[in-house]
């Protein structure tokens, strides 16, 4: 595995002055063995990276005047503008949120100042999770017990990597698993779209598909959770699939030492996909009446699952979605400068990152340091129990989001 | 500039100070002696017939880090967000709450209206540790502090599998300190989270883990040592095996001889004192943990306490929890194994006083506050959010100095409970000296907050005054004034100013080479680097306001 042989040649290269191990934000999985390095402040990946950490560390410095209205402004004429606008706005709604901890709990400050609502640009598929932990609540684990316990993997209705690019290599194709022989492990999908390649075993051993329609998850995981209740079905087929080969992976399931059912919440796009995750969670809750199994809710992105646990300690409420109105929009990216503001009729304020191109100039737009990049930062890990500092890379002068919202704070007083 | 609070009526146990009137002094955050008459005294608070104690210490109360939160998210019904706008929207934050998941910043708010100054999070999962510390950063009004959990984390199963000496154990145990910038150590269900993994559902404490072939006590034997020996003052933090199974009480007897004689806490025993007699099969052990606990002077408890109501239970205890999970009301639970470094189980609970195994948890736990002697090492908490909010104090301190209001809560409970319990015929009543030994001087001495807990010259002047009345729970809900660090920062129970407390951790020495061996496990097993596992002082400090305080400790020889 190429991947395996990346990690064995990092403990063999000494590090040069130049170069550091950088923690990655591009998506859930925070890897931070991405050795990077910096030339005249320009970063690049040099190993263990994947399509979205080079896109991540090797973006450019954008541009880094503020505008008002498209026209470049100084800083500080641009932060008056953005708190007369917010001290005329009787609602805004402060949205995007896509950056780390501090900076979340700088704009929810000042949400909380100007009487505004707070919504993720990932809040639609995160509420399909908070529906069920917030009803039956579940059973999980986190990545470092996968790549230790896991000895089948079932991913539903997703291939993880098109969101988790390393997953497999990083947890799964292990040289060095402390409780199974990570070689063996069985890989089954359930779904349409899929990627099998990244889970051939390093033994070339070809993992199992059962080839179904997104919209057909609802029936084939309750199906699924029937078969593990030691439920007996009369059909023989389901959504196209054999009812045997559902119980087969049943079967796979109970006897099983330590089994993970995986999902993406943003790939199970269709209506009450909460009562898919909760099939999914209730076959996990099932199964460890007499064995061990656990659901890993995977993908997060955009700093969403920092978003979501400081909002909670912040407020004791998670950030589920909500059609809020509002008369003002503000929207925070500091990671992906591809994620654009959601059109609106009313006055825009974008704290972007610097490389953002709107289509409609913004009301105001302040170009803001990337946390991971331009400056240090906190993130959590998608399994949320893992915390990561993001370390500074280059030289930047772009402030900070907590600057900028200090001073906009300050002039609204 | 020097404060003067004049003739309060003192409390100060760690004096042996019952009730004295004195005048306390305070410059520059500290209790100093009497200035010189040349001195300008810049404030004078005219305290006649108030009762004057330290700021009080919970030192166990869940208010940070992933299982807190987690709870937080599940229970959206415990939230009474009040709108943005609301014209009576309390000071802490515009939507402030007063139930079991309160947000981080209510938590400092309703901890310093009730004269409290300090709390200290109990399970802090090291692998977790930045997440607790965020959330207590985020914790205004009070100082803080944590436990670093060991004991299921497979590194140090490992060690002690390997049978690694002593030595190798506290370098272990001392890193871990540094890294998660903890106070003190604490195990939870020693060996029996880590035995869930291996889908073991139960673990006593001579029975293996079937895959480490260690038991319990091998694990509180070796904990207990490495942290008597590097000098930690808070004795290793113990919740035992067989958290609120019936019959358990043994296992804590036992669990008490398992350090030989090395100090040991036991925590929330209330959960762990329980008998199987009767037609339920669940009985009141209390007066046989009272008995041991009154013996073995080695040995520090709390109580958790339960009171009746809606709460959730947040607890580091999978294994435990999971079996639990059935009584969950309102019907849901969160289950997680965590990167082989331990697990959560979160819970919700309502205690119903007319359930008769909850009337008599209510029960037992008085009778065990009621039953130990010796108020210096049985500590007044209700495991928050676990057997209660922790703004249900001021009731429980009621409840333990009036025995009048004791017994008539007792003749509400479910009637076999009360056939169970002797509560009605321990006549005892706490005075406000012991409650003063039991929320403040004991647990700063247990804890080693040498400057905290007491009012003498020198001490960090948090200071609470009360004003006495027969109604002690009206009495301790409201104090007339809250010093933090010589600021008065509440009045009449409401919060004036905002202040930020301090974070309290120790550091140990220990031997670098320790993270040899680690970085070699982190590389084969983990899926961070071993680095980024570890909390720096300016992640903590770099919000401004957020300070640290470094507690020496003294290496001891055995």
């Amino acid at each position: 595995m190429l991947a395996v042989a990346k990690s064995n040649l990092m403990n063999h290269v000494s590090i040069k002055s130049n170069q550091c191990l950088a923690i990655c934000p591009a998506c859930g999985l925070l890897c931070d063995d991405v050795l990077v390095e910096n030339n005249n402040n320009k970063i690049k990946v040099l190993t263990n990276g994947c399509a979205k950490s080079v896109a991540f560390f090797e973006q450019s410095s954008g541009n880094l005047s503020s505008k008002i209205a498209g026209e470049p402004v100084p800083l500080q004429q641009a932060i008056t503008e953005a708190a007369h606008i917010l001290k005329q706005a009787k609602s805004p709604l402060f949205s995007g949120l896509s950056t780390d901890v501090a900076n979340f709990r700088a704009i929810y400050h000042l949400a909380q100042k100007t009487s505004g609502n707070l919504q993720h640009l990932n809040a639609l598929s995160m509420t399909r999770n908070l529906a069920v932990l917030q009803s039956t609540g579940w059973q999980t684990t986190t990545l470092t017990e996968v790549k230790n316990r896991a000895d089948v993997i079932v991913c539903i209705g997703t291939d993880i990597v098109k969101h988790n690019p390393r997953f497999f290599e990083r947890f799964v194709w292990v040289e060095n698993a402390m409780f199974t022989d990570a070689n063996q492990r069985k890989i089954i999908y359930i779904g349409e779209n899929i990627d099998t390649n990244p889970a051939i075993s390093p033994l070339m051993k070809s993992p199992s598909l059962l080839a179904c329609r997104a919209a057909d998850l609802p029936e084939v995981t309750l199906v699924l959770r029937a078969l593990v209740a030691g439920k007996r079905l009369k059909a023989s087929l389901v959504a196209g699939i054999k009812v045997s080969d559902l119980q087969a992976v049943a079967d796979k399931l109970k006897t099983a030492q330590y089994s993970v059912l995986t999902w993406v919440a943003k790939d199970l796009d269709f209506p009450h996909a909460e009562l898919t995750i909760q099939n999914i969670t209730e076959t996990v809750a099932i199964l460890n009446q007499t064995t061990r199994a656990a659901g890993l809710p995977l993908g997060g992105s955009d700093g969403d699952t920092s978003a979501n646990n400081a909002n909670t300690w912040l407020n004791s409420t998670t950030l589920n979605y909500e059609p809020f109105e509002h008369d003002c929009m503000v929207w925070l990216n500091s990671f992906n400068a591809d994620k654009l503001p959601p059109t609106s009729d009313y006055p825009l304020i974008v704290f972007g990152n610097a490389n953002s191109q709107l289509i409609t100039p913004p009301a105001v737009f302040i170009p803001i340091a990337t946390p991971g990049l331009d400056c240090n930062g906190t993130l959590f890990r998608v399994d949320s129990s893992v915390i990561l500092p993001l370390k500074k890379l280059r030289k930047s002068d772009l402030p900070t989001l907590s600057e900028v919202v200090n001073k906009i704070e300050a002039l609204l007083a | 500039m020097i404060t003067l609070l004049k003739s309060g009526k003192l409390y100060d146990p760690a004096h042996n100070k019952d009730g004295i009137v004195q005048d306390i002094y305070i410059r520059d955050g500290c209790i100093i002696s009497k200035p010189n008459h040349n001195e300008h005294i810049a404030h004078v608070y005219d305290l006649a017939g108030k009762i004057v104690m330290a700021g009080a210490i919970d030192m166990h109360s869940h208010i940070g880090g992933g299982k807190v939160n987690i709870a937080r998210m599940m229970l959206p019904e415990f939230q009474e967000t009040k709108g943005y706008g609301d014209p009576e929207a309390h000071i802490c934050t515009p939507s402030c709450s007063h139930n079991a998941t309160p947000s981080s910043t209510d938590t400092g708010f309703r901890y310093i209206e009730m004269g409290y100054t300090a709390a200290f999070e109990p399970a802090i999962m090291p692998i977790n540790a930045r997440q607790a510390h965020l959330e207590m950063g985020d914790t205004p009004m009070i100082d803080k502090g944590g436990y670093a959990m060991l004991g299921n984390d497979d590194y140090f199963l490992r060690l002690l599998a390997a049978k690694k000496d002593q030595t190798a154990i506290n370098d272990y145990v001392a890193w871990i300190l540094h890294a998660t910038q903890a106070i003190g150590i604490k195990v939870v269900n020693p060996g029996g989270i880590n035995a869930f993994k291996f889908n073991q559902r139960r673990l006593n404490l001579d029975e293996n883990n079937v895959y480490y072939k260690v038991t319990p006590r091998e694990i509180l034997k070796s904990l207990s040592t490495a942290v008597h020996q590097l000098g930690i003052a808070k004795p290793l933090h113990v919740h035992c095996n067989n958290l609120g199974a019936a019959g358990n009480f043994e296992t804590t007897l036992q669990t008490m001889s398992a350090s030989d004689g090395v100090p040991m806490h036991l925590t929330h025993i209330q959960f762990h004192s329980y008998g199987t007699e009767g037609d339920k099969k669940f009985s009141s052990a209390a007066a046989q943990i009272a008995e041991a606990l009154n013996k073995n002077k080695h040995i520090t408890a709390d109580v958790g306490q339960i009171l009746f109501g809606q709460t959730v239970t947040a607890s580091g205890d999978s294994m435990m929890q999971h079996l639990n999970a059935k009584h969950a009301n309102p019907k849901k639970s969160v289950i997680m194994d965590v990167e082989c470094d331990a697990g959560c189980g979160v819970v919700p609970f309502k205690y119903r006083d007319q359930n008769y195994v909850n009337a008599l948890q209510w029960a037992i736990g008085l009778e065990l506050f009621l039953s130990v002697n010796d108020p210096w090492r049985i500590f007044l908490t209700t495991d928050h959010p676990n057997g209660a909010p922790f703004t249900s104090y001021p009731h429980l301190i009621r409840l333990l100095m009036d025995k009048t209001f004791r017994n008539e809560a007792f003749a509400k409970l479910n009637l076999d409970a009360q056939a169970m319990s002797n509560l009605s015929s321990l006549n005892r009543e706490y005075s406000l000296y012991e409650i003063a030994i039991m929320t403040r001087a004991g647990a700063a001495k247990l804890i080693g907050l040498d400057n905290c807990g007491h009012l003498g010259i020198g001490a960090q002047a948090d200071i609470t005054v009360y004003t006495e009345h027969a109604d002690y729970e009206k009495m301790f809900a409201k104090p007339d004034y809250v010093f933090k660090n010589g600021e008065l920062v509440v009045k009449n129970g409401t919060v004036t100013k905002v202040v930020w407390g301090t974070t309290h951790t120790t550091k140990p020495a220990f031997d670098i080479n320790v993270e040899k061996d680690l970085s070699k496990y982190f590389d084969k097993y983990h899926t961070i680097q071993l680095d980024n596992f570890k909390i720096s002082d300016d992640e903590i400090t770099a919000d401004g306001y957020s300070s640290l305080v470094k507690h020496e400790s003294k290496a001891r020889a055995n």
